[in-house]
């Protein structure tokens, strides 16, 4: 009973999830697409929360919902409006965007087929895997993952330092005519 | 010494689906109606209490006609909205249009289903509840901004860019005053975080570390949810009526629903996450008296607790004036996200000493 329910739900998810991310890359309104781009990200979270991965179906929907698409949308918003149709694709873009795509599903179909996946048995995976999460987080021994954790926190600040150093205001000073840049924003 | 057991109806649900299919069926769709009754009528309830709340703090009556005090004012507004013409403007992207009210009222649906309303009140207990309601908020900034994009109208454009700008960035503060309360329980469950608090709530039991991220907390949701004195997205002397000027009849129910049901759910989550939620008043130790107090039933607690915060909010509308734009930008970016950092900051060292009061662990 318990699979047959899992089995239609995995399958709806997946048709789901294929059928929205063709129509992300053949909706000509950009903002249409960026939607239907919300709903591959929403179906994928479906799976790993199929899978047992909670946390990381959350994660994902906050990160790539809340975040991502709606950063989209604001920058979207900023540049166009609701009358503007995307180009039509000439024949050498719409060849070339196959090509890649057909290569890139070959090279990953190959892939996937040739990896051998460890399978957990029922049972052996965690009731609550937050709290698993949290310690492979902070673990700084040879299983943990501290080191990238903290490595992306360096690239993240680093990423937000720029921003705020290409968001800011410079002004040219009249004394000695040096770029001097503003310390507050007015 | 109770033990506070949490059933919840997903429980019973996956229960009943060992040994039926249509059972489960049945516990879902119960839930299901339960939450569109539960809704209708909260809205229908805080409309109300808005209007008479409003018309006596400015020495009115508020709604007097229809019914005993005006009680029936709303079911008749209510029943005017739905019959109203439903609008989409011309040359409009009519999808998204549609769209948009449904993204927001979902947004504010699934929040609602990890609220726990008393111990055996609660429709899923999962178990990243708070990254849960953080995630799932997303979807109300998406309806806000695509409402007021798909409209093809200024007004609308600029208040859905104000709604995003906005959300956005006190999402972050709200965010930090979450952790606080994250970090003091150990948990991200909710009926965990509410069970943390049997000892005491978490808004005074940890020398004043809770009280700044309530405050912190309550300032950014009020924001979140574009309250006054945060209503810029949709202040009528300057836009009409901002992201929702084009909507009408049906669709704009959904976007007023949805308003007053996140002005719910943020009195909610505050009293779950800073006032312990159904838990009854404790003091550590004092064991007659938090007897005394579980006479009270746990639902009352939370209905009460919700109901104050409610009324509070109510409270800012009218005693602050409106912030402009950079003021607004300037309260998140240079005193509450600073404040926010520095007393996630203290909480921790807070909790890794166990400095605050009636240490559980």
């Amino acid at each position: 009973m318990n699979e047959a329910i899992l089995t239609v739900l995995f399958y709806s998810f997946a048709a789901f999830s294929v059928l929205l991310a063709l129509a992300v890359v053949t909706s000509r309104r950009i903002l249409r697409a960026a939607v239907y781009l919300m709903g591959v990200l929403v179906s994928s979270a479906a799976l790993f929360l199929m899978l047992g991965a909670e946390f990381l179906a959350g994660v994902q929907i906050l990160v790539y919902v809340g975040g991502i698409v709606v950063l989209l949308v604001f920058a979207v918003m900023l540049t166009r409006s609701v009358e503007l149709l995307e180009d039509r694709p000439s024949m050498i873009r719409k060849l070339t965007g196959f090509l890649a795509a057909g290569s890139f599903f070959a090279v990953s179909v190959a892939v996937l087929s040739m990896t051998q996946f460890p399978v957990l048995r029922d049972g052996a995976r965690p009731d609550s895997n937050v709290a698993a999460i949290g310690r492979k987080l902070l673990d700084y021994g040879p299983e943990g993952y501290v080191l990238p954790f903290e490595v992306i926190s360096l690239l993240l600040l680093s990423a937000v330092i720029g921003g705020i150093v290409i968001a800011r205001k410079t002004a040219v000073s009249r004394a000695t005519g040096d770029v001097e840049i503003m310390t507050e924003i007015q | 010494m109770n033990t506070w057991e949490v059933t919840t109806l997903a429980e019973r649900s996956a229960e009943a689906l060992s040994s039926s299919f249509w059972g489960a069926a049945g516990y879902l769709g119960l839930a299901m109606l339960g939450m569109a009754g539960f809704v209708a009528v909260l809205g229908m309830v805080l409309i109300y209490a808005e209007r008479k709340v409003a018309g006596h703090f400015q020495c009115r009556l508020g709604p007097m006609r229809v019914g005993w005090h005006g009680t029936l004012q709303t079911v008749a507004d209510t029943v005017k909205l739905l019959l109203k013409e439903d609008i989409v403007p011309y040359q409009a992207d009519k999808m998204l249009h549609i769209l948009a009210p449904l993204l927001m009222f979902i947004g504010t649906i699934l929040v609602l289903l990890v609220l726990p309303f008393s111990p055996i009140v609660q429709v899923a207990d999962v178990n990243i509840g708070v990254v849960y309601i953080t995630a799932v908020s997303g979807f109300s900034v998406l309806g806000i901004l695509l409402g007021g994009w798909s409209s093809n109208n200024k007004w609308s454009l600029i208040g859905a860019m104000r709604a995003g700008a906005q959300i956005i960035s006190y999402e972050v503060s709200a965010t930090l005053a979450l952790l606080v309360v994250v970090l003091f329980s150990g948990s991200l469950q909710l009926s965990e975080i509410v069970r943390s608090q049997a000892e005491g709530w978490w808004i005074w039991r940890a020398h004043g570390v809770g009280i700044v991220a309530f405050l912190i907390f309550f300032i950014a949701s009020t924001a979140e949810i574009n309250r006054t004195p945060f209503d810029m997205p949709e202040g009528e002397s300057e836009l009409t009526a901002g992201f929702h000027t084009e909507y009408s009849g049906l669709r704009f129910a959904f976007f007023f629903l949805a308003e007053f049901i996140n002005m719910f759910l943020v009195a909610a989550l505050t009293s779950t996450l800073f006032l312990g939620g159904w838990m009854p008043f404790h003091i550590g130790g004092f064991e007659n008296f938090n007897a005394l107090m579980d006479l009270i039933p746990a639902g009352l607690w939370f209905t009460g607790k919700t109901a104050f915060l409610v009324f509070v909010l109510m409270w800012f509308r009218w005693s602050f004036p409106r912030l402009r734009v950079d003021q607004l930008m300037r309260l998140e970016w240079k005193i509450l996200l600073p404040i926010g950092l520095v007393n996630l900051f203290v909480a921790a060292v807070v909790v890794l000493y166990g400095l605050y009061f009636f240490p559980v662990r």
